[in-house]
């Protein structure tokens, strides 16, 4: 369940929007960082605040990439693969950061820890090859600098975006 | 009107036309999957491609997303379009499974069809095919995803046209599944349209499943008898018995689309006890034997205790033809004239109702869904007739305003204005309204039509609620722009007066100016034939008199003519002491009911889909003609040992000797009096000479859009001051007033008897408003008992916000022994209701 | 990091930290919001935008004053104004660079928008990958409201107009403007064709979806005038700077602001730091995934919307996605319809089941299992993709359709090889991350 004050806080907020689905994003993505990932719990209290029935947020929530329906790690990382990145690949850095985890794309480390997802064109093509953790952007990435970046995380929690 | 030429062929349409239907005008049908006529233009498949060559369209355009306009000049026949159109199919093949041996939907499949026509034949494509997993969606609809398309039509109907909200799509891209959010039934009771509007094998009949190809049917036209609304139906049987049930476009009534109660509630016709023999005191024998003996005992009873000691009970469902030869033979015969309704009230009401309908205030639910406000009267459309709803969505839709005045927490598809008053209160609100409503631009055509005196004494205060009252005002001034405006009134709960007071509204909104139509809810699928027969309401007999003199033995023989009262009569323990008191009762039925096994003459009746061909009236006035679809028996699979084609061959149809009602009673009068003397009118004039209603109908069948049994001018308004300023009959203190309703599956009589609308059915609950629950300290969900003349009732209760206080509905449910009740409306003591 | 006297859109920008409500105050900022609201009626801000021959960033070109215009002056109210910072096509980056550069340019552009259509209400509709920007423009936009540009009665004029932000869970599709009206409704953000935003947007009402670079231009050209900003361009019938975004195997990517219509060459030698060393020009997408290559021969064209248009081609958002001649461009075309048919809304056929099916052809090239008849194959359903219901698969096919005008002898040799000739240099790893199949 969420917690009252999170529960009050988003209500609150879709009484003051215009028409409470405009808000259907801004709550999953609450009721996400909640739970970690977007629950089937706390997708139907989703639901219920907005005033829309499961189907229709489902409809929402599995359109979009960076809604996350089942498990994901602490650290989700959206490896672009964005054709500007893709020309950059003879150093296979991504092909290195799975080995490094262990995981393919869509799967989570055993630890818990990081959950490898690929995603379109980030953005960030001037970094290329680039990837996202937790929504916070790093590039151009090395062998290297995929091991210090990993190594980072791993000891500090990373300074969190609203998607996570 | 644009003109256009279409593959060299001209043709003018009206405008709006899209490009895609004025082909089909021309009888070019332009592939499609999308589009459908009853759900309009989407332009997601992309298949029905043609090539613009002259005009203001140029190019390769899709012919759905097009209105046709003067000097456009089309290919379908063009090389690019149809290359188009052949790629468009081999994408849409890509991943499907190309089962169609085992499809329920081979042989009438829309993608089969297109997939020839677009001309693709050979598989390129070398890669994977993605597959789903399907769901559970309950009783009627089966779930295949793996043959999607991806056209949208069942979204679009689902979520757009009919309003609900737990199915739909889900995922992106070639991911995009169509389901609801878990499986389950799904909660709309028009899912069966679904099936109809897919256009491949994803959503098939689940009841139909596996029974046959379509060509295996004999497929007809046919009425839709579960309520009054006359909807138009396809309908398919196959071995004897009906299997599978389509929509069938009708342009004023049904549109495209019916009712899950309407395509699922057939099977009471293969029902395993249906009577298909006739009996004498138990004794099966032939039917011409059991008329016989019928005729010798009614002639014997007729002439010992004189004619007034026989009565015949009809029903509101059945035929024209059964209504009328009823009505004939007791004329003839000199008996009491029939009764068709199971309640007083109800009677009075249909009456009133049916005597208010003219050509000019009658609108059809077409016409309902064009107009910009509509106020629902007592009626709860979900339930009583579910058609209705998806006409209130389509109004809705375009604009409409739509409000009800209801007691109950009525759901609707749509955004609505809901004004919960108790019955009682009714007429009080729907003056208020009007006082609103002619508050002002209207007062000037009332002072010249004179009917001004009428809207000055019109009182305008709700005393027990004014926001209540308020909110009436606001809304009838918002009738004052309207240019179609529509009253909807039930014939369920409201008092007796309603459906008069309503006609009288809408006749004074006409006289100021606000164009207004009627609809009423009738309660049966041939209630309004059953009121034009019923004569007017001295001539008729009322109901409780009769039961009265059979309570005191002045009846001894009574002839039930596809009446099942123990469904309808609200006091089973009277009905029965009535009926054992009885000399001989003779019954003419379809449905295996409980008087069929009281009673000492069984008459076999055939249903709508067998007998020569039937007429129904629906509440518009409309009479339909539902021709003969298969020539009856016991069906195969109740008969044949479970193999088929049979192994041994008869020279009779077993269970074939069901004959139509009309028929049945016409030989019952031949038998009783073998000469008749006088020359026999012929039927229509003698209907016509019963009641002038019937002087424009000729013969039939009636023409194919059915034929209006309307008079040209009714009747004028009839209600006095006095009656429609009369307070609220309240409830007494301590009381709360009980009243019976429907539920879309549960309580219609004739789909009750289908084994997958029980399993629809929701447990029969009574119904309060949370207010009063907390009054009497009940929890929601909480058992209670009523403790009612007829004995204890045990159910559920359910607390309900957004319902008038002070009323309790129960509904008449199969599953419940409601009929202790005694009568209804009926007030029921706080005392009288306990826990557990 | 840019000195550039003629910046406009990037004059504030610097490399630690966006500019501030101050910074861009001192630069001008919010001059042409007082000018506006205090002297200048709604439909002479349209005018002046439309003088100026501002056209739309966002990728599709449409001259903006005219949309603007669009919105009829007795059209019901809320009237609405939607930033579009989605920016989801590949290659492209320069929305997140002008926000982050000087976010207030943004807001001016968006009040000033909205004063043009008399709109109520703003909203920014921003992707997740972009949730600094996010961030940053919530808290600037509590400054301007402090500030008095935002919000009730702004500068005292009487109009009244707030901004808010909404976050995209991702998708390409929710770019695309009418897409993104349902996505802000709540909607599945799937496109509407025949709806006419002007009158009939965001919950039915009159709307204006623009790309947040043509927003950004406004203030300068109600500030400097119409004539000053169309004689920026350096050709004739240009307006304005432009922010072109390069990537791929150049020295120096990045977003450079340049005068509309500088030449390709100049854009990739002088600013862009030249080729990767080892590296030749071979062909750029010059707008972002959505666009068709521009081979060589084209090296010296101006780079402005009419320019490349004459020659078949889209000047697209400006994106310049810079390929060499390592570059295998089957493997190219491949990872852009991996993207395209990954990010399908799935709602028309060719998109959705074409797009895949190209998709495949391609892989089967790449991978050695090529055939000849593939081509016609592909060279017909890229040029179906046309009759999609939105814009999406037609970008789509653009790569596709100009792979088979210019390096059918690229495509044909993965045929007669049976394979990548560019083995081992870019090697194309469609699937790089996938678990094998079972
Ligand atoms: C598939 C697709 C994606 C698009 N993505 C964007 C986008 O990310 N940002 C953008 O500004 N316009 C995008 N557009 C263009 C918009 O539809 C629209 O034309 C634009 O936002 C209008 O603004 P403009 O006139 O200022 O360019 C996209 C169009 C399509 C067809
Ligand atoms: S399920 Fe059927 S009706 Fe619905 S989109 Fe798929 S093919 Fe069409
Ligand atoms: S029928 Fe026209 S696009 Fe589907």
């Amino acid at each position: 369940m969420l917690p009252e004050e999170l529960h009050a806080q988003l209500q609150k907020k879709i009484a003051a929007a215009h028409r409470p689905r405009e808000l259907a994003i801004d709550v999953m993505y609450a009721v996400q960082k909640h739970y970690g990932f977007l629950s089937d719990e706390g997708l139907l209290e989703a639901a219920d605040l907005l005033g829309m029935t499961s189907l229709e947020l489902e409809e929402l929530a599995t359109f979009y990439d960076f809604l996350y329906r089942q498990p994901v790690g602490r650290f989700v990382i959206h490896v672009c693969d964005g054709v500007v990145c893709w020309m950059f690949h003879e150093g296979s850095v991504f092909d290195y950061l799975c080995q490094k985890l262990g995981v393919c794309a869509g799967q989570t480390t055993a630890d818990g820890l990081f959950t490898v997802l690929p995603t379109a064109c980030a953005g960030f093509c001037d970094h290329a090859p680039a990837m996202l953790v937790n929504g916070v952007p790093y590039g151009p990435l090395t062998p290297e600098s995929i091991d210090q970046i990993l190594q980072k995380l791993r000891s500090e929690s990373c300074d969190l975006v609203v998607c996570r | 009107m644009p003109k256009l030429i279409i593959d060299h062929r001209e043709i003018e349409v009206p405008p709006g036309t899209k490009v895609i239907a004025a082909a089909e005008r021309l009888g070019i049908m332009i592939p499609r999957f999308c589009y459908h006529p009853g759900l309009g233009s989407f332009g997601a498949c992309r298949m029905c491609a043609v090539k613009f060559l002259e005009g203001p369209v140029k190019g390769v355009e899709m012919s759905c997303m097009t209105e046709a306009q003067d000097g456009m000049v089309f290919s379908t026949t063009d090389p690019e379009a149809v290359e188009f159109r052949r790629y468009v199919i081999e994408w849409l093949m890509l991943n499907h499974p190309h089962d169609c041996p085992v499809c329920d939907e081979g042989g009438h499949c829309l993608l089969q069809e297109e997939t020839i026509s677009g001309g693709h034949g050979l598989r390129r494509y070398e890669g994977k095919k993605r597959t789903f997993h399907d769901q559970d969606l309950g009783v009627f609809i089966q779930h295949e995803m793996n043959r999607c398309i991806h056209c949208w039509r069942c979204r679009n109907f689902y979520q757009g046209f009919a309003g609900y909200r737990d199915y739909g799509a889900m995922q992106i891209g070639n991911r995009t599944y169509f389901g609801k959010y878990q499986e389950g039934p799904l909660e709309s009771p028009f899912s069966g349209n679904l099936v109809d509007l897919c256009p491949t094998g994803v959503l098939t009949d689940k009841v139909a499943r596996f029974k046959g190809r379509r060509w295996d049917f004999e497929r007809g036209p046919s009425l839709c008898l579960h309520c009054s609304l006359g909807c138009n139906i396809t309908s398919g049987a196959r071995y004897r018995e009906v299997l599978r049930q389509e929509g069938r476009f009708h342009e004023k009534v049904n549109g495209y689309f019916i009712c899950d109660r309407g395509r699922f509630g057939f099977r009471y016709e293969s029902h395993p006890q249906r009577p298909r023999r006739a009996k004498v005191d138990g004794r099966e024998v032939s039917l011409p034997e059991a008329v016989q003996a019928a005729a010798a005992r009614l002639g014997r009873i007729s002439r010992e205790a004189g004619p007034d000691a026989v009565a015949c009970w009809g029903s509101s469902r059945s035929s024209l033809e059964t209504q009328a030869e009823l009505r004939r033979l007791s004329r003839g015969q000199g008996w009491r004239a029939p009764l068709f309704f199971n309640d007083a009230s109800q009677d009075r009401k249909v009456r009133n109702a049916v005597s208010r309908l003219d050509v000019r205030l009658a609108v059809s639910l077409r016409e309902i869904e064009e107009a910009d406000f509509i106020l629902a009267v007592g009626a709860d459309p979900v339930n009583e007739a579910p058609m209705l709803a998806l006409a209130l969505r389509q109004a809705q839709r375009r604009g409409a305003q739509v409000a009800v005045l209801d007691p109950r927490p009525v759901f609707l598809p749509l955004e609505f204005q809901h004004l919960p008053v108790p019955p009682g209160s009714i007429n009080r609100c729907l003056c208020i309204l009007l006082k609103g409503a002619l508050s002002s631009r209207a007062a000037q055509g009332l002072l010249e039509a004179g009917a001004a005196h009428f809207y000055d004494a019109l009182k305008c205060s709700y005393d027990q609620d004014p926001g209540l009252q308020d909110r009436l005002l606001a809304l009838g001034r918002s009738l004052q722009p309207s240019q179609r405006a529509v009253i909807v009134c039930g014939t369920e709960i409201v008092r007796d007066s309603t459906p008069d007071l309503a006609a009288d509204f809408v006749l004074l909104l006409n006289t100021a100016g606000i164009r207004t139509g009627l609809f009423y809810l009738l309660p049966g699928s041939n209630a309004f034939g059953a009121a034009l027969l019923s004569g007017t309401a001295e001539d008729a007999p009322p109901l409780h008199p009769l039961i009265e003199a059979m309570e005191r033995g002045e009846v001894k023989a009574l002839i039930l003519v596809e009446n099942d009262p123990f469904w309808h009569f609200p006091d089973k323990d009277r009905l029965k002491r009535a009926l054992d008191r009885l000399e001989l009762v003779v019954a003419l039925d379809y449905l295996p009911s409980p008087v069929m096994a009281r009673a000492q003459v069984v008459l076999p009746t055939t249903t709508l889909f067998e007998g020569q061909g039937s007429a129904f009236v629906n509440q518009e006035g409309r009479l339909q003609w539902a021709p003969r679809l298969h020539h009856g028996g016991a069906p195969l699979a109740q008969v044949g040992g479970g193999s088929h084609p049979p192994r041994v061959f008869l020279d009779y149809v077993p269970g074939s000797e069901p004959r139509p009602g009309g028929e049945i009673l016409r030989d019952l009068g031949a038998a009783l009096t073998p000469d008749p003397g006088a020359p026999a009118v012929d039927w229509w004039t003698w209907l016509a000479q019963e009641n002038p209603g019937f002087s424009n109908a000729s013969a039939l069948p009636a023409p194919p859009g059915g034929l209006r049994l309307l008079p040209e001018a009714g009747k004028p308004p009839v209600l006095s001051l006095e009656e429609v300023n009369r307070n609220a009959d309240r409830v007494p203190e301590g009381h709360l007033e009980l009243f019976l309703v429907d539920r879309t599956f549960g309580t219609e009589e004739l789909a009750s008897y289908s084994p997958h609308i029980q399993k629809a059915e929701q447990a029969p609950r009574l119904l309060l408003s949370a207010q009063d629950a907390a009054q009497l300290g009940l929890a929601p969900g909480e058992q209670v008992t009523l403790r009612l003349p007829g004995g204890p009732l045990t159910i559920e209760i359910e607390a309900a916000v957004n319902m008038a206080s002070g009323v309790m509905f129960l509904p008449r449910h199969r599953q419940l022994a409601w009929q202790k009740l005694g009568g209804w409306p009926m007030l029921i003591a706080y005392n009288a209701i306990e826990k557990g | 990091m840019n000195s550039n006297p003629e910046l406009v859109l990037l004059r504030n920008q610097r490399e630690d930290r966006p500019a501030t409500l101050e910074e861009y105050r001192a630069s001008g900022g919010y001059e042409a919001l007082a000018l506006a609201v205090r002297e200048k009626a709604p439909r002479q801000i349209c005018e002046m935008v439309k003088d100026s021959a501002l056209r739309g960033r966002g990728g599709a070109a449409f001259p903006a004053g005219l949309k603007w215009l669009g919105v009829k002056e007795d059209a019901p109210h809320p009237r609405y104004v939607v930033c579009n910072t989605d920016e989801m096509e590949p290659g492209t980056f320069k929305d997140r660079i002008l926000v982050d550069a000087d976010p207030h340019q943004a807001i001016e552009g968006c009040i000033l928008a909205g004063y043009a259509i008399q709109a109520q209400r703003g909203i920014i509709f921003i992707r997740p990958s972009y949730e600094q920007g996010a961030q940053l423009l919530e808290r600037e936009l509590e400054v301007a409201r402090q500030a008095g540009f935002l919000g009730q009665n702004i500068l005292g004029s009487g109009f009244s107009f707030d901004l808010t932000v909404h976050r995209s869970a991702g998708r390409y599709i929710c770019g695309e403007a009418t897409a993104q009206v349902n996505a802000i409704m709540g909607n599945r953000p799937h496109p509407m064709k025949g709806v006419h935003m002007a009158a009939q947007g965001l919950w039915g009402l009159p709307t204006l979806v623009n790309n947040v670079e043509t927003l950004a231009c406004v203030p300068h050209i109600v500030r400097n005038g119409p004539e000053w900003f169309r004689r920026l361009a350096r050709t004739p019938t240009g307006g304005g700077t432009k922010l072109y975004a390069v990537s791929g195997k150049v020295n120096r990517p990045g977003v450079y602001e340049l005068p509309i219509g500088t030449p390709l060459r100049e854009i990739i030698e002088e600013h862009a730091g030249g080729m990767l060393s080892g590296g030749e020009f071979k062909a750029c997408l010059p707008g972002g995934a959505s666009t068709r290559y521009l081979p060589r021969q084209f090296y010296d064209l101006e780079m402005d919307y009419d320019t490349l248009k004459a020659v078949g081609h889209r000047l697209g958002t400006g994106a310049i996605i810079v390929y060499d001649n390592h570059t295998c461009f089957v493997g190219a075309t491949l990872n852009l319809q991996e993207f395209f048919a990954r990010e399908s809304c799935g709602y028309c056929t060719p998109c959705r089941e074409g797009l895949p099916y190209i998709r495949d052809l391609l892989w089967r090239l790449e991978n050695g299992e090529g055939k000849e008849e593939y081509l016609p194959m592909l060279r017909q359903m890229a040029g179906h993709m046309a009759k999609s219901y939105c814009a999406f698969a037609p970008g789509a096919a653009e790569p596709v359709i100009s792979l088979l005008t210019y390096f059918a002898d690229e495509v044909r040799e993965h045929i007669s090889q049976k394979g990548c000739p560019f083995k081992g240099v870019d090697k194309p790893r469609p699937h790089l991350w996938y678990p094998p199949e079972e």
